[in-house]
This record gives structure tokens, sequence and C-alpha cells, in this order.
């Protein structure tokens, strides 16, 4: 699942701007079971990972963990809109992550605004249960499971 | 929790109580509603703003023709009871200081009695209590319904500030005596009502403390003299200030906002009960993506 602050339960708005992305990570995070751990790239995508464990009724644990959630993103420069502009190289690259998270280019990354530092553990999405899969705000998302 | 009549509100949220003349002479519209066809026009097009409130009043605040007690009601009962039979969930207020005329559009359909003239008939609160209605217990300093302030002043400690809130509370305690229930009672400073602008403002820019007096704080403030005569501008042009007013009134905390322009008073308060933390934006990504 992305690092999104939207998601956090102090950016709350009135209507959810991330209703749907917010209802597929629920339902992710709901099939890893009592004891969740969480692998981020830093401090803000492991406060939005582990609020959401928290609010699933989950625990966040280091170890002996039923599940394990990765937090990351794809690139944040896929439109105008983007929060970091429009960079023609943007989609190719979330193409590239879309089917495989191998020998991700973490320099492209940075350049990109990506937060791909965890994703490199992950099997391909071609063998996952993708629940959602989208740009909306300019912000490659996705939230997938491996079961 | 506030209690008009047979609505609820939660005591976060505020209200806007859109105000509708059955007069041919009220100073902001000149009479635009005077017909019955045209005033339930005017009750249409506020609900369909978002209006919860409309204040219906028969007799224009300022001294002109005598209006007595059953023109008053041939004005605004048989309205009343159109209104409420076309809008149920519409809360209804009826701008009167007359305990008959009261007790008429309560047995019409009315929530709320708004006594704009300070409790100037000691009957109102009888009249509210029998009918489980609302009562907006407005300061007035004691003045003669429909009568300009004249060299009033608020010599006392505290100044004017210190008798509105003498007064409202004692009226709003004199109507929990008489069986007005405690959630159905909301006190109102009145702006320009037995004040003059320099009065207003300071009710304005000391609003907080009729706040903490924990009871409702409702404000009337649109397009009146003391906005006019702070900016230098007539009735048709006073609408800028009259949303400078608002916001303040609305971050000391005001629940109730009696306005003629519904739209953009809610904007202005929904604005500034955001910066007060105490409503969400309505819908926040920005830097949050």
């Amino acid at each position: 699942m992305p690092g999104v602050p939207a998601l956090l339960k102090r950016h709350a708005s009135l209507e959810d701007p991330v209703a749907e992305l917010r209802a597929a990570c629920a339902t992710a995070i709901g099939r890893l079971g009592p004891r969740v751990r969480v692998l981020a790239s830093g401090p803000s995508a492991e406060r939005v990972g582990s609020q959401l464990v928290w609010q699933a009724g989950g625990l966040v644990v280091e170890d002996d963990e039923t599940g394990l959630l990765v937090v990351g993103n794809g690139s944040a420069k896929r439109t105008e809109k983007a929060p970091g502009h429009f960079d023609p190289r943007a989609e190719a690259f979330d193409e590239g992550l879309r089917t495989s998270f191998a020998g991700i280019d973490p320099a492209l990354a940075d350049e990109l605004w990506a937060d791909t530092g965890m994703l490199g553990i992950l099997p391909a999405l071609t063998d996952a249960e993708v629940l959602y899969d989208d740009a909306p705000f300019g912000v490659q998302y996705w939230v997938a499971f491996w079961g | 929790m506030l209690k008009l009549g047979r609505h609820t509100f939660a005591d976060d949220q505020p209200l806007m109580m859109a105000i509708v003349n059955r007069t041919p002479d009220s100073f902001f519209d000149k009479g635009a509603t005077w017909a019955e066809d045209a005033a339930f026009a005017r009750v249409a097009e506020v609900v369909g703003q978002g209006a919860e409130i409309v204040d219906i009043g028969g007799i224009k605040a300022a001294p002109g023709v005598e209006i007595g007690p059953a023109e008053e009601k041939a004005r605004v009962v048989d309205f009343v009871a159109r209104v409420r039979e076309t809008w149920p969930d519409l809360v209804i207020s009826v701008d009167t200081w007359r305990a008959e005329v009261g007790d008429a559009v309560c047995a019409a359909g009315a929530d709320v009695l708004n006594d704009a003239w300070g409790g100037a008939d000691p009957e109102l609160v009888d009249v509210a209590a029998q009918w489980r209605a609302a009562l907006i217990c407005t300061h007035t300093g004691g003045v003669t319904p429909r009568t300009r302030p004249y060299r009033i002043e608020y010599d006392g400690p505290g100044g004017v500030v210190a008798a509105a809130i003498a007064d409202t509370v004692a009226y709003a305690e004199r109507a929990l005596a008489a069986g007005v229930e405690r959630d159905s009672l909301v006190i109102d400073p009145a702006h320009d009502f037995g004040k003059n602008t320099f009065h207003s403002l300071e009710l304005t820019r000391r609003l907080d403390e009729m706040v903490a007096t924990g009871w409702p704080v409702l404000v009337s403030l649109s397009n009146k003299d003391f906005v006019g005569e702070t900016l230098g501008l007539e009735v048709g042009e006073r609408l800028i200030g009259t949303l400078a007013a608002t916001s303040v009134c609305a971050l000391a905390g005001a629940r109730i906002y009696r306005v003629h322009q519904v739209l953009e008073t809610r904007q202005t308060v929904d604005m500034v009960w955001s910066i007060a933390g105490r409503r969400p934006p309505l819908r926040a990504i920005r830097g949050l993506q």
C-alpha cells in the first residue's frame, strides 16, 4: 500500500478524497492477521501503515508476525498537477514497476519522487491479487495482496 | 444539544436563520416579499440554499405605522401554517414580541419565538413554555419596541457587553423558570437595538464573553446600520462588512446567524469554523497525496 498522509485520521475531511484507496487498504490489511509487521522507507510512511493496522484492530509487531505490510508507491510526477509536476519518464517507470519490483533504479526513483525503498522485496504484481491500481492525483498507488 | 421546537441540532453545528419579511417596508428588501407568494418563494429559495431556520416577521423593527396584533397575525399565522405544511423539516421562527401572536403562530406550527424586543411582553415566556417552543432572548437595553436608540449609555462596569449578558441571561432564566426547556433558550446581544455603532462594534469584538455564559448565542448582523456607519455604505452595499463581522462572531463561537444572504454567510461561517478547528475541511488532498 502507498504511504498516503491523507489516510491518517488527523487529515480527515468531510468527504474522503481517498475513499476507494482506503477501502482497498482495509481489505488487504484485514487479511494479514492480528500481528502485522510494517515495512516502510521512512517514519511518515510507517505512521500511515501502522495507523491503518491499528484501525483494522491489528497489532504492529517487530517479530512473530502473521502478515507483512509493505508501504511504498510509484512516481509522483504523472501529470501537470502531480505533486512533482509532469515528468515524461514517470509513466514508463511505473509501468516497469507494474511488471516487476526487481532492479529498481534508486536514482531515477528519487528523481520521480517514487517511494520504492521497500518494494524490492516484493514478488511481481502479476502474482498478486491487485485491489487498487491508479494514479488519482498524479501519484501511482497500488494495493496488492500476496496470499 | 439545541432543541428548536420539533427539531434538534448538535452543539457544534452552526445554523443559518434566513430572514423572511411579511412586511411592506423592511429596511433591506423594502417590501420585496410583502405578497404572500413572494414570501413563499423566498422560503423556497433559502431552503434550497441550505438554511435550517426561517425567521418570519410581520412588523419591521424601525418605527412606522402602528401594526396591531390582529394585523400582525393576519400577516404571519396562515403563512406559518403553509410553510409548515410544505417543509416539515424546516425550523420556523417568528419574529414577534407579542404573546398573543406567539400563541397563534405556535398553534400554526412555529418552533421558535424570536423576541427581538427583549421581553417587552412578559407573557411571551409562558407561551413558549406552553408550546414547548424555543425562545430567543435579546438585549435591547430596555427600550420600547420599534423605537430607535437615542443617547443610550451603558456606564456600568463591563459596559454594553456586561449589560447585554446580564439582561439576556436574566431573560433566559426567567423563561427557564416559566417552563421553557434549557436546551431551547438562545441569547442574542441584538446589534443596533438600543445601541449606537460603538456599542455594536464592542459587542462584536467581545462576543466571546457572551459565548462563555454557556447559553447558545444568536447574532443578527446582516446589513445593519453599525456596518453601514462603520464603512460609510448604504443598505445594499453592506455584504462584505456584514461578513467581516460574521467572521469575528463565528470565531468566538456564535451558533445561529440571522441573515439576508444565506450562501455567503454559510461559506464565511464554514471557513471560520474550520479555521477554529470545529469543522474538517470538505476535501483536503493538497500535499497529502
